[in-house]
């Protein structure tokens, strides 16, 4: 009885620790190489923020210091961009290759493609609106 | 033994329950998916949303093969709030400096508040072997049209059509100066329009402003 509680206690604290985790979406970045290699990378947007906490000042200095100039114009992307939550904004196609950056559902998906080489990249635009934010808090000059 | 364990069970539960409940505090504040802020600044973007979007399009596509087109959407307020964050070369605060521009000697400025203050009608028009240009104002909008005549099949047409508004706003910042974010400002404000028309023996470019998130 009591280990039938416990494994209850702990699996809904998994559940809701899980949809917790995974309730602001994934930033998923996919690419296939000509040569067969494939990189798939899937993290929980929410666990970013949180990571970025973890990060050494100095890093978080460096990387701001590096994006300096630019700050100011992906916080302002970011911002503006989750009021077009659903948008084609750019789409080019030539022969064989394609790239498409579109939001939708939220998240920025960049989409190119060419012969033998293919790159997914799905952002939630909340995250990179926190992560341009973090930067920006710790770009000393801004 | 029968009260540990009822103690320790309830101790379980309570722990269970408040690690539980955390998540669920913070997943309820952030319920729509977005922080606080963000939904905040949603709120804040309520009534922007509520007036309809201006889209601002361009496409160009090879007529030859359909397989090569660039079609690029940018929503005008999107334009209008990421330009004055851009200070790069002659870029700075959303105005272009056009002070190396070589006008041949013309003054611009007097140029177009002599086209402001006149009334409608065509300012310049040219017909040559070669081309067809026409320059007007009509109806509140400064028009160029240009015809050129080469000896294949298809000939270049090149059509302009800015709102004197846009003009106006345009060359509001300066002599030497074009105020990028004014302009759209005042392109916001009107209706659907074509704005620029180029065909010529490859290519189709058109520029347009209307109110959907996509090229039809």
């Amino acid at each position: 009885m009591l280990l039938a509680k416990l494994a209850l206690g702990l699996g809904g604290t998994m559940v809701l620790a899980g949809a917790y985790t995974f309730h602001e979406g994934i930033m998923r970045v996919d690419e296939k190489h000509a040569d067969g290699r494939r990189v798939q990378v899937w993290i929980p947007a929410a666990v970013v923020p949180v990571a970025m906490h973890f990060v050494p000042k100095r890093h978080l200095e460096d990387a701001a210091e590096q994006a300096g100039p630019w700050l100011p114009t992906l916080r302002a992307l970011t911002k503006e961009l989750e009021k077009y939550p659903e948008a084609e904004l750019v789409e080019v196609r030539q022969s064989d290759q394609h790239v498409s950056i579109r939001t939708h559902d939220g998240k920025l998906l960049i989409d190119v493609s060419a012969p033998g080489d293919e790159v997914h990249v799905a952002c939630p635009l909340a995250m990179l609106e926190h992560v341009s934010r973090e930067l920006q808090a710790n770009a000393p000059s801004l | 033994m029968i009260d540990r364990t009822r103690r320790l069970s309830a101790l379980a539960s309570l722990v269970a329950a408040t690690l539980a409940l955390t998540p669920i505090a913070g997943f309820a504040q952030n319920s729509s998916g977005k922080t606080p802020e963000t939904s905040a600044s949603t709120a804040q973007s309520a009534p922007s949303s509520a007036k309809q979007d201006r889209w601002l399009h361009v496409r160009v596509e090879n007529l030859d093969s359909k397989d090569e087109t660039v079609r690029v959407n940018v929503p005008l307020e999107l334009a209008e709030k990421l330009l004055p964050t851009i200070n790069r070369d002659r870029l700075q605060s959303g105005k272009v400096k056009v002070d190396e521009l070589d006008c041949h000697g013309v003054d611009l400025h007097a140029l177009l508040d002599a086209v402001r203050t006149s009334k409608d009608g065509e300012f310049v028009t040219v017909q040559s072997k070669d081309a067809d240009v026409r320059v007007a104002k009509q109806n509140n909008y400064f028009l160029v049209h240009v015809v050129e005549k080469n000896h294949s099949a298809r000939r270049s047409h090149v059509e302009v059509k800015i709102p004197m508004k846009v003009v106006d706003a345009l060359f509001s910042a300066g002599k030497d100066e074009l105020d990028l974010v004014a302009g759209l400002h005042a392109l916001s404000a009107q209706g659907d329009t074509e704005l620029v028309s180029v065909k010529d023996e490859e290519n189709t470019v058109r520029v347009w402003l209307d109110s959907k998130n996509a090229s039809d």
